[in-house]
């Protein structure tokens, strides 16, 4: 199955209020397109869900998606293939002050 | 009398209680996170928070215990479709949630109930107590709303929702540029008040326009929810007819320009604001923070300075950062900069807690 590697600013989220030092975390989940593995992966961490897609269910603007080392271009539809064996990374910029 | 204060602001969520030896902070929640709003809920006294986490969007929590544990809700959604149109030029545009501007309680003959005013000018609706939000279409779909634009922010904003307490199905509300409306059974349809409220600066055709008035805040009266106080633009308004029509207060000093307005839950001729210069100067006059009270109705005011920073102090007090607690004896604001006062005495002397906060959103008493 392919594996999702959540960023440690995303894994923070998985609980009400942000815990952190949780760290990244490694998830195989099914799935052949980006869609159907954020799918399973939203199935397994509901609260996931708005962090990573907004409310049209794209890619939120500064949530990055790498498939095997390429950034998903079409953030919207969300339809490019994943591999059997493929890796996907999540994460996003951070600013503010 | 509260003895609590839930101040939101760009770093966190600060529990403040009143001690034997004043206020201090109690308890953090969200350190480091950006909270914009919080609500208690009069019938059970749970916590709404709204969060603006940038670009992991708005999110809503919910704590039953006073902030030791918290839970999911849902952020309002807008459906596919929704388009944000105004009437200052911008090009249309597919409309998504950017903040959670006002929250407010369904009456007690209505369990769950739960409104949301928000940017880009939705008005929502829940009745399971935000684990599901509905549009209100009848608000969203009048032609006016293609008039209304952002007045400080970029797109229109829902800001300030007054539950009638005599009667559950009415609701005021006010948006940041669009004007203020009411409906009478509960939302079903609306009619647009704040005749007599006016704006100098616009072209002189639309100075008394309804629909295009930049209220910043409105206020009810607890007790005599049909005189409301207003702060727009462009000056204070008070009304006495329930938001229909409004009349202009003029002698505020020393200034009428600010943000926030907070009225007297039992004294509906008693009300505070934190002045600014003007619109385009939004600092304190001469840099003393001051509150201006009026206790007969706008006629007079008084400045109120006891306790409060008279020397190089250029905090600005946002809509929701002033507050009175529901005996009327205890008001409170934060700063831009951090600075966050109350007074016990309806702000004849304030104390200054002693924190540096991060900048303040939003300050809300609860027991």
């Amino acid at each position: 199955m392919p594996m999702v590697v959540i960023a440690s600013s995303l894994t923070r989220w998985l609980t009400p209020t942000p815990t952190s030092g949780l760290g990244e975390r490694s998830v195989s989940v099914s799935g052949s397109t980006v869609r159907e593995v954020l799918e399973s992966l939203f199935a397994l961490y509901p609260q996931l869900r708005t962090y990573v897609t907004d409310e049209r269910g794209a890619l939120r603007h500064h949530v990055v998606a790498f498939v095997d080392g390429t950034a998903v271009q079409d953030k919207a539809t969300l339809s490019e293939p994943v591999s059997v064996n493929g890796e996907i990374y999540l994460f996003q910029a951070l600013s503010g002050g | 009398m509260s003895n609590r204060l839930l101040v939101s602001t760009k770093k966190g969520l600060f529990s403040v209680e009143r001690e034997s030896t004043g206020w201090r902070v109690s308890r953090v929640s969200f350190l480091a996170e950006n909270v914009t709003l919080a609500h208690v809920d009069p019938h059970d006294g749970g916590w709404f928070v709204a969060l603006n986490l940038g670009h992991f969007g708005v999110k809503l929590k919910y704590s039953p215990d006073a902030g030791a544990t918290w839970e999911e809700r849902a952020a309002p959604a807008y459906p596919e479709g929704a388009q944000v149109i105004t009437g200052d030029g911008k090009p249309p545009a597919p409309a998504t949630l950017k903040l959670i501007w006002a929250l407010e309680s369904g009456g007690a003959d209505q369990p769950g109930r739960l409104w949301a005013g928000t940017a880009p000018g939705g008005l929502f609706r829940s009745d399971d107590g935000g684990k599901s939000w509905e549009l209100v279409r009848s608000l969203w779909d009048r032609p006016e709303r293609t008039q209304w634009f952002g007045g400080g922010a970029d797109l229109p904003a829902i800001h300030s929702l007054c539950r009638d307490p005599r009667d559950s199905k009415t609701l005021r509300l006010a948006i940041s540029s669009g004007g203020v409306w009411i409906t009478e059974d509960d939302g079903a349809s609306w009619q647009l008040g704040g005749e007599g409220i006016f704006a100098e600066y616009m072209p002189p055709e639309h100075k008394f326009n309804p629909n295009i008035q930049d209220v910043h805040m409105m206020t009810q009266c607890r007790t005599a929810p049909d005189y409301l106080w207003a702060q727009h633009h462009n000056g204070i308004f008070r009304s006495a007819d329930g938001g229909r029509k409004w009349d202009v207060v003029s002698n505020a000093v020393p200034s009428v320009f600010g943000f926030g307005v907070a009225v007297h839950p039992h004294d509906p001729k008693t009300a505070w604001f934190v002045p600014a210069v003007k619109d385009e100067r939004r600092v304190p006059v001469d840099g003393k923070v001051v509150v201006s009270r009026t206790r007969d109705g706008g006629n007079t005011f008084d400045v109120l300075r006891n306790g409060l920073p008279q020397e190089h102090a250029y905090d600005l007090v946002y809509r929701h950062a002033l507050a009175v607690d529901e005996t009327g004896d205890r008001v409170a604001f934060g700063s831009t900069t951090g600075g966050l006062w109350v007074s016990e005495d309806q702000g004849d002397s304030w104390s200054a807690i002693p924190a540096r906060l991060p900048p303040v959103h939003a300050v809300t008493f609860c027991s």
